[in-house]
């Protein structure tokens, strides 16, 4: 299946499953920290101006924190969020799926210069078109990611009616296909969900619609509803 | 076992490890100190192992997303990166730094190559051909330098501001530099060979231009104290680029992936050690370098320790005992 899942193998030897983010995202993101940079330089202008010269010296001090220390301090401390990122729900993490430390980050915010050129970050969105999940140059070197952390849109919940139990044994996977399949007709048309319920005939003995209720009414029997 | 029955009979211990787990997120000292952190791997492990039946027995998403979403958040918690510590920083400057140095000796020769050479030849040309300089930069340049190394001046190096204003710039402006020169090594060593290159043109020839003219006391005067450290950390961020271009170039007997990772690590840590130096050499720069009052023996004998600790710092630094690191 064509998908940007990534599974990685845990410790405790179940399988995460990473949900890579693309492109758009991650630009909107970079925008909101650029925006927040300036404005913050701006805002510590003000004081600084008073200063004299010497302020113009702990302006570009704060410059160069803003510059190259802030994407890196913010993604170690704040479990992999940059302020824009945590505002688009994104989060950086290592291959493995854990936090991202500090080395990886540096090495993905250093090598930024790369991605960026020429001009908006052309490389970069190349490189994220191309690759399986998604990683910009920096990304790559870096052995980091960039993921979705917000949850999945909920309304996943197999509609309540009365159990009716199967006809007989169905294997695992064939269980879990029509779990599913209750779970996703609400997304799906009518239509498509007779065309569905319909291949089933043999086992539900009926059409249409009828075959659609007797298939979620065998589901709730498979979910132990009574 | 049927989903409601499973759900039923786990789904107290599943919310209250997600209490656990959110109340940590917002309160980490506090939370962490309680004494239901003990038992939290082991709840971790029986989640993990929750889930995994859940999917074995193919269970409905709403049960294996819910699993999936806490054993993440757990996940994270378990093994998130050791706490930084102020030990390890000072071990790597004295010696986990040198010895990377070291290990990367034949980039870092390519690179102090690539820097000195142009740098001297300019240097040579200029006092062969004066005019060499007026076009390698423009009058309004040669305007400032000399402006800036006048031996008139009261302050040596600037032409205005003040030592706060100038470490600021110094900091901002050479460190972007060596970064840039360590990134766009990325492309097959291309970026750092040009940012070495021209750094020693650009250099070399300012050097040359200001000795030529007679403006050579005010100029060796200024740069002799923050050389060895600025140099050196010009020529160290330029070696990180070679080697990750080369990296790219010649993986070895790895895949490139995980070589350019393994490179990529390196020269990390090269360019934060660059970056420590610069900032020595910045607080130098601006603090040390311009006072224009000190003799000569002062200026040019400290300028000469600077570069025999420098060097030996990068030669010998971590080597005999195994202590630290």
């Amino acid at each position: 299946m064509i998908d940007t899942i990534r599974e990685i193998e845990t410790p405790e030897g179940i399988a995460l499953r990473l949900r890579a983010a693309g492109a758009l995202p991650r630009a909107q993101a970079w925008m909101i920290d650029l925006i927040l940079r300036v404005v913050l330089l701006c805002v510590a202008m003000v004081p600084l101006s008073l200063l004299g010269v010497a302020g113009n010296g702990l302006a570009m001090l704060f410059m160069f924190a803003l510059m190259w220390a802030y994407p890196v301090v913010c993604e170690v401390c704040m479990a992999g969020q940059t302020l824009g990122k945590r505002a688009l729900g994104l989060r950086v993490v290592n291959a493995d799926g854990s936090p991202v430390a500090w080395l990886p980050s540096v090495v993905r915010n250093l090598l930024r210069v790369v991605d960026i050129l020429p001009g908006v970050y052309a490389v970069g969105l190349v490189c994220t078109l191309v690759d399986p999940h998604a990683r910009r140059l920096g990304d790559i070197v870096a052995g980091t990611m960039v993921i979705h952390a917000g949850e999945l849109p909920a309304g996943q919940q197999v509609p309540e009616v009365p159990a009716l139990p199967l006809p007989l044994v169905l294997p695992v996977d064939e269980q879990a296909a029509l779990v599913e399949f209750a779970e996703r007709a609400g997304q799906l048309s009518v239509h498509r969900q007779e065309e569905l319920a319909n291949l089933l005939e043999p086992l539900t003995g009926c059409r249409d619609g009828a075959a659609v209720r007797r298939l979620v009414a065998h589901v709730n029997w498979l979910l132990g509803r009574s | 076992m049927k989903q409601e029955r499973f759900v039923a009979m786990h789904s107290r211990e599943w919310d209250r490890l997600q209490a656990w787990l959110n109340a940590l997120e917002r309160r980490r000292g506090q939370t962490l100190r309680q004494d239901s952190a003990l038992d939290f791997p082991r709840e971790y492990r029986r989640l993990c192992q929750q889930l995994a039946l859940a999917r074995g027995r193919g269970y409905s998403h709403e049960v294996t997303e819910r699993l999936q979403r806490i054993v993440q958040q757990g996940h994270r918690v378990l093994y998130r990166p050791p706490a930084p510590r102020w030990h390890r920083v000072a071990v790597f400057l004295l010696a986990g730094f040198p010895q990377l140095v070291r290990s990367q000796w034949r980039c870092m020769l390519a690179a102090a190559a690539l820097f000195f050479l142009p740098a001297l030849l300019m240097l040579v040309l200029m006092q062969w051909k004066p005019d060499l300089a007026q076009t390698v930069f423009s009058s309004e340049q040669l305007a400032g330098f000399e402006k800036m190394y006048d031996p008139a001046n009261e302050h040596i190096g600037r032409s205005s501001g003040t030592d706060m204003q100038m470490f600021g710039y110094y900091v901002l402006n050479n460190v972007s530099i060596a970064f840039r020169s360590f990134a766009s090594g990325l492309f097959f060593g291309v970026g750092a060979v040009y940012v070495l290159g021209a750094n020693g043109v650009l250099i070399g020839g300012v050097a040359g231009h200001l000795t030529a003219i007679g403006y050579g006391g005010p100029f060796w005067r200024f740069v002799v104290g923050h050389s060895a450290f600025e140099l050196g950390a010009l020529v160290i961020a330029g070696g990180a680029g070679l080697q990750l271009g080369l990296t790219l170039l010649a993986p070895g007997r790895q895949r490139r992936g995980p070589a350019l990772v393994a490179a990529g690590w390196i020269g990390a840590q090269l360019a934060l050690g660059a970056f420590a130096m610069l900032l020595v050499a910045a607080f130098i720069e601006a603090y040390w370098s311009s006072i224009a009052a000190l003799p000569d023996v002062v200026k040019f004998g400290s300028g000469g320790l600077m570069w025999v600790l420098v060097l030996g710092w990068l030669w010998r630094g971590g080597r005999g005992g195994t202590h630290g690191a």
